[in-house]
């Protein structure tokens, strides 16, 4: 484990998976539930900029804008149009709810396949710079813009969270949804604007992360995968966690198949997944309340 | 969502013809069957529909008992699938046991696994237990491509060797009508096992475990054997598949599939197990064979349980149900109580 090339290319995958687990996090810090659907999220975002750039000769930031913009949409119609009313009639049974999420996973897919066709398209990278090289590392500009990226919006949403009125408003939502009703707290729109900001996140993630392997309709379901199994190995007690988390399963993903050949990141996924559920299924960073 | 619906309507049947609980829904599944294998006749790609709605009824089947009676969503039903696909495919290339053997070992194996996996994420529900078993169906299909010697890699493994029973080879018309029987009886064995005691007290379970715990039953036990029974289902159907299929591979039973047997029971009603197998047979059709819309059929099932949960939460026959009950009080000139 010294090829630094390596290690970059773990950072940079740690801080895709922080970025989607910042995502969920988000959404279980405002309603308090898993949305599954952040994966495809992301899909859209990198698909859909790929897409509008090759099909139409659309320069990448309008079209990486226009992606960000769907994406948002799509994740505001999850909460308007599915969660809600699903929680509303089962009043709050998590089955029902994670059903919903899943349709709403396999529908996004759908769509996306429907819309954008189903081969895998290449990413559209932002950065257009030279590769930066330090020592015997090459840094790809995107790779540069990932990380970058990943480490300001985990910077902005910890001062967020902690230091405004909407984020405090998000916690205290989340916290406990009765309560905040009864103090007459705008429950209905801190969660929108939590699904909103998730699907912000997300979309971002994806674009940025794109030219890396490409991406294609079906990209969102192990995305969907590996953003949760971040978010539940870093735990929710702190902002920063989730990028822990992604970190470590950035590890997982680059040193696993290098070392042990190709679908042995499937396998440590899993073995990661069984080990934190069964031993530590509250995350090593754990909020602690005085008793 | 998850409320019984259909019970009043099993139960009026057999206060009607018979008191045997179930019977309803077993005649208006056999002639519906009877109907579909009338349509089917001798053409062949119908013939693969058919048996494709009848893996895909297996399979939700097979959801049905730890999804929607112990209130569980395990994902790792395209692993049970393939074990009964591999077990087909196995039998055939490696041993020179009769064919049929693989619908024993088969459902075994899946069942085994399933007790296993049960065991490991027993403390799971939700989100967490949706998630490892995702990840396990993902793992089962790297292993199978990993173990060329035992699976084929990801070729796969094909040149089955045709069923023989006692001297009898069933022809492929045979076939289809043999699984359309076999899901008509597990359907109505799964109906039965519902309105048993055994089956409130799952589904009692689902609602309250501390209540049920309490009362004496090992509630993880009880979860166990749902999750064995429901994998057993599944490995059957796999291996129907495989067997009119003529091959498998790791492709043959992806996550997607698993996503669908999820929206079926959902789509057909979720109060019965012929929910599940009227879901299976309209995800089939509008799937795979609607040709107008070739590419976006499966896009419109994805719509389609989105707006059936928002819309009418107790599914196609949950409403054909509401729709009988409203006929019968006008015909009787009742106040209409449905």
């Amino acid at each position: 484990m010294t090829d630094l090339q390596l290690w970059l290319s773990a950072v940079e995958m740690g801080c895709f998976f922080g970025m989607l687990a910042l995502a969920y996090y988000l959404i279980h810090v405002g309603a308090g539930f898993f949305n599954f659907a952040i994966g495809p999220y992301a899909m859209m975002g990198g698909l859909c900029t790929s897409w509008l750039v090759i099909t139409y000769d659309l320069g990448v930031w309008p079209a990486a804008a226009t992606a960000v913009a769907v994406t948002i949409g799509l994740a505001a119609l999850t909460e308007l149009g599915v969660v809600r009313p699903v929680q509303k009639r089962s009043g709050g049974g998590e089955l029902p709810a994670l059903v919903a999420v899943a349709a709403v996973l396999f529908a996004i897919q759908q769509l996306a396949g429907y819309v954008f066709g189903y081969p895998t398209l290449p990413g559209q990278s932002l950065a257009t710079f030279d590769p930066v090289t330090v020592g015997e590392v090459t840094v790809q500009p995107s790779s540069l813009l990932m990380i970058g990226v990943a480490l300001l919006s985990f910077a902005l949403s910890a001062v967020w969270i902690r230091s405004t009125r909407t984020g405090r408003l998000l916690r205290a939502v989340g916290d406990s949804n009765r309560a905040a009703a009864l103090l007459g707290l705008p429950v209905n729109r801190i969660r929108l604007i939590a699904f909103v900001l998730a699907g912000f996140v997300a979309a971002l993630a994806g674009i940025l992360f794109a030219p890396k392997a490409g991406v294609n309709s079906l990209s969102g379901l192990a995305w969907s995968l590996s953003g949760f199994l971040a978010v539940v190995v870093g735990g929710t007690g702190s902002v920063w966690a989730p990028l822990f988390g992604g970190m470590l399963l950035g590890l997982v993903e680059v040193f696993l198949p290098y070392y042990f050949g190709g679908q042995a990141h499937v396998y440590g996924m899993l073995f990661i997944a069984l080990l934190f559920f069964a031993f530590k299924p509250q995350g090593l960073f754990v909020r602690t309340v005085r008793a | 969502m998850t409320t019984q619906t259909s019970q009043p309507a099993a139960v009026a049947a057999g206060r009607d013809i018979r008191r045997v609980p179930g019977i309803g829904g077993l005649a208006l599944g056999c002639a519906a069957a009877v109907l579909i294998l009338l349509w089917v006749g001798s053409d062949g790609y119908k013939q693969t529909l058919v048996t494709s709605a009848a893996t895909y009824a297996l399979i939700a089947l097979g959801m049905y008992v730890p999804y929607l009676m112990a209130g569980s969503l395990s994902m790792a039903y395209s692993a049970y699938a393939g074990i009964g696909g591999y077990a087909v495919g196995l039998v055939s290339a490696k041993t020179g046991l009769p064919l049929a053997v693989a619908w024993l070992v088969g459902p075994i194996v899946a069942a085994l696994l399933a007790v296993l996996l049960g065991l490991v994420t027993r403390r799971l529900s939700g989100f967490f237990l949706a998630a490892v078993t995702l990840l396990f169906g993902m793992a089962f299909t790297a292993f199978l491509i990993d173990a060329e010697a035992l699976s084929g890699g990801s070729g796969g493994l094909g040149n089955l060797r045709p069923l023989n029973l006692f001297g009898w080879t069933p022809s492929h018309y045979q076939m289809v009508l043999g699984s359309a029987v076999v899901v008509c009886v597990i359907a109505f064995l799964l109906d039965r096992l519902r309105l048993s005691p055994w089956g409130v007290i799952v589904r009692t379970m689902r609602d309250a475990p501390r209540a049920v715990e309490a009362a004496g039953v090992r509630v993880p036990v009880l979860n166990l054997v749902a999750l064995a029974l429901g994998a057993a289902i599944a490995a059957v159907g796999g291996g129907l598949f495989t067997y009119s299929a003529g091959s498998i591979t790791p492709d043959t039973f992806t996550l997607n599939i698993v996503f669908l047997a999820i929206f079926m029971p959902l789509i057909g009603g979720a109060g019965t197990p012929w929910g599940a197998v009227a879901g299976a047979v309209i995800a089939v059709e509008l799937t795979l064979n609607f040709p107008a819309i070739e590419t976006s059929g499966t896009l419109l099932l994805a719509l389609g349980v989105l707006v059936i949960m928002l819309v009418a939460p107790r599914g196609v026959v949950g409403y054909a149900d509401k729709l009988r009950t409203r006929g019968w009080a006008l015909l009787r000139k009742e106040p209409d109580r449905g």
